[in-house]
């Protein structure tokens, strides 16, 4: 073996370390929204809805309202997938009215001007919100994603998912960065 | 037989017995330590494995929520699990989420991939036991849990075993040379007692012993039984040949006696016989001789030559009659024996007998360094009867020749007197050393028929044997071994 054998091969090693670590690198980093949106479709199997939501219509709903900062990436993720045995599909709508019959409602925070007149559209209703907007589940939300060492997290207020008939899984509890037990009077 | 061949029968039965025992023990042992161990393994693997799923389901909210602190929290619990050595969480693609190591080790594993089909897959390697299960949440891959067991705790089992094992075999063993012992109480000991018996019996010729029958009937008992009735046969046989024996040794010893007493009485009175008929011969010697010097003037020729043949046949009477008594003390005569240069004597004799012959020419050849252990004197006759005969037959030869020496005859040496004589018949062999038997007439060859009567009886009384070979003209050849 020559001397020129062993570099041609050193090179080759070098080039084939060097793709699959740009393809790892590709794999481990998604971007922020993929991750917002794999969670917003796995909430949907850590919770509990009560039997009149979970009996009607044969459709998983996750709406997003406001303007959508998936983009196609939440359809792509949910394609093809089932929760709770049915099919999930991804509603974009503009009105909270239409909100009602989602299970899940992903707020833009676009919409954190009229958030309050969102959560009250929603009062009575068992629709798991979930949004962005900073101090939401403060502010009468039920889930808030929050970014903590660059890793996408979330904040769960236990009390108002549970007042809304909603069941959290413990597992899901688990991994919370922070669980509410009682709202912020008059938040 | 596993070198016990020269033991008793008792220790061989005992070594039997335990051998036996301790096979058949650790033959069990060995089946139930293998099939506990089987089933240990098989539970092991069935206690990791809800290890591994419970470690599963409680971390498929962290792998879904990218959580690993979660997880690892999750896999700390497997604390409690002393045996697990290490567990992890993997992703679907195989990238490390949480991992757990019991000993503070914190080394990267990567696990096997679990075949399609299947959700999970273990095997033993190392001494440790290793389980992969793919962790499924509502029908969905959705991560891998690798865990790791050592197995501590089926050495501790195995050992633990080891242990019941060994003293078991022990106790068992130690009941089995209990049982044994009762046993050989039952069956060996009769058999060893009569081995006893035996060897005594027949070291020291000892008949009247005995075995203690068992009182069994079982075969030692018919053994014992045998045994006691074959030595009481043979006391019996013993006791009818000694009883034989004795009246044969009293029927010897009369006939002995009656034998010696009248071969006493035939010798007594031979010898008065020769010695008072010297008396009357010395008075027919004596007045023959007186009628001759004295009246010989009144004699004619003829009554002289009658004279003179009385005095003839007188003296010839006389000669045989010393001869007769010489026999006779032969016969009688102590034998005192030594070592002899027979060589010598037979110079000595053959120089005497040349003396007596001066007018003959004899050539005697006589071997070097015989030697005997016998009489000298009864040797001295021997060899003067021997030597004197062959002189005698060969008076007719020009030259005589006389040998004496030693050879090889029917495998043991015996001496021999040959000579170139007159010889004899060999159908009459047997018959030359009878007393008073003659072949050849007094005129031809002097002589009274004594002398090979007397070698006889001598030789005979050495323990020897004397025999002749010859034929007519052809010379004699006397042998005797001693």
């Amino acid at each position: 073996m020559t001397a020129r054998h062993i570099r041609a091969i050193t090179v080759g090693v070098a080039w084939i370390l060097f793709i699959a670590s740009c393809l790892r690198a590709q794999q481990s980093n998604p971007t922020e929204y993929q991750v917002k949106a794999a969670y917003l479709y796995n909430f949907g199997r850590f919770v509990e809805w009560p039997a009149k939501t979970a009996s009607a219509g044969d459709l998983f709903s996750i709406c997003v309202l406001g303007d959508d900062p998936f983009g196609v990436t939440l359809d792509k993720t949910i394609a093809g997938e089932n929760i709770n045995g049915k099919k999930a599909v991804v509603k974009r709508i503009a009105r909270p009215q239409d909100a009602v019959h989602c299970h899940i409602l992903f707020i833009s925070s676009t919409e954190e001007s009229r958030l309050k007149e969102i959560l009250a559209a929603l009062d009575g209703t068992s629709v798991l919100t979930v949004s962005d907007i900073p101090q939401f589940t403060r502010r009468g939300g039920m889930i808030q994603f929050v970014m903590e060492a660059n890793r996408v997290r979330f904040e769960v207020n236990l009390t108002t998912a549970e007042r809304d008939g909603l069941t959290l899984s413990s597992q899901l509890l688990k991994v919370a960065v922070n669980v509410r037990r009682s709202p912020q009077p008059g938040g | 037989m596993l070198g016990v061949r020269n033991y008793s029968i008792a220790t061989k039965l005992t070594v039997v017995n335990m051998l036996v025992s301790g096979a058949a023990l650790v033959i069990a042992c060995l089946v139930f330590v293998a099939y506990d161990l089987i089933s240990f393994r098989q539970s092991m693997v069935y206690n990791l494995s809800i290890q591994a799923q419970m470690a599963g389901s409680n971390s498929v909210s962290p792998l879904l929520f990218n959580d690993p602190q979660a997880a690892e929290n999750t896999l700390s619990a497997l604390r409690a699990a002393r045996s697990v050595v290490s567990a992890g969480i993997y992703t679907l693609d195989g990238r490390p989420f949480a991992t757990y190591w019991r000993d503070g080790l914190d080394q990267p594993l990567t696990p096997p991939q679990v075949p399609a089909g299947k959700t999970e897959l273990h095997w033993f390697k190392d001494g440790q036991l290793a389980l992969v299960r793919s962790i499924v949440f509502q029908g969905k891959p959705t991560g891998i849990v690798y865990i790791r067991s050592d197995l501590r705790d089926m050495t501790l089992r195995l050992q633990r075993y080891a242990g019941i094992a060994a003293m078991v075999l022990v106790a068992s063993l130690l009941a089995a040379l209990l049982v044994a012992s009762m046993f050989q109480r039952a069956v060996a000991q009769p058999i060893v007692h009569l081995a006893q018996t035996a060897r005594i019996v027949s070291r020291d010729k000892n008949y009247a012993m005995r075995a203690t029958p068992t009182g069994k009937r079982d075969e030692p008992d018919v053994l014992i039984g045998a045994f006691n009735e074959m030595l009481e046969q043979i006391q019996e046989r013993d006791s009818a040949l000694r009883k034989a024996h004795d009246e044969l040794e009293q029927n010897v010893q009369e006939r002995t006696a009656q034998l010696a007493a009248s071969n006493k009485e035939l010798e007594a009175f031979s010898y008065s016989v020769s010695h008072d008929l010297r008396a009357p011969l010395r008075g027919i010697d004596g007045f023959s001789l007186a009628l001759l010097e004295d009246y010989a003037d009144r004699l004619d020729d003829e009554g002289k030559i009658h004279l003179q043949r009385i005095r003839a046949a007188t003296q010839r009477m006389g000669l045989l009659i010393d001869d007769l008594l010489n026999l006779s003390r032969m016969t009688r005569a102590e034998i005192r024996k030594e070592v002899v240069n027979l060589s010598a004597l037979a110079h000595s004799v053959a120089e005497v007998v040349q003396e007596t012959l001066p007018e003959r020419r004899i050539e005697f050849r006589i071997e070097d360094r015989l030697e005997a252990r016998v009489d000298p004197n009864l040797m001295r006759v021997v060899l003067e009867n021997l030597l004197g005969n062959a002189c005698k037959f060969t008076s007719k030869r020009a030259s005589a020749c006389i040998e004496f020496g030693k050879t090889h005859c029917n495998g043991s040496s015996a001496y021999f007197v040959r000579d170139n004589g007159a010889g004899f018949d060999p159908a009459y062999a047997n018959r030359l050393f009878g007393a008073f038997q003659r072949f050849h007439g007094t005129s031809e060859f002097p002589g009274t028929g004594i002398g090979l009567a007397t070698v006889q009886r001598i030789i005979h009384r050495h323990g020897g044997k004397i025999w002749a070979e010859g034929a007519v003209e052809k010379g004699a050849v006397f042998y005797f071994t001693l």
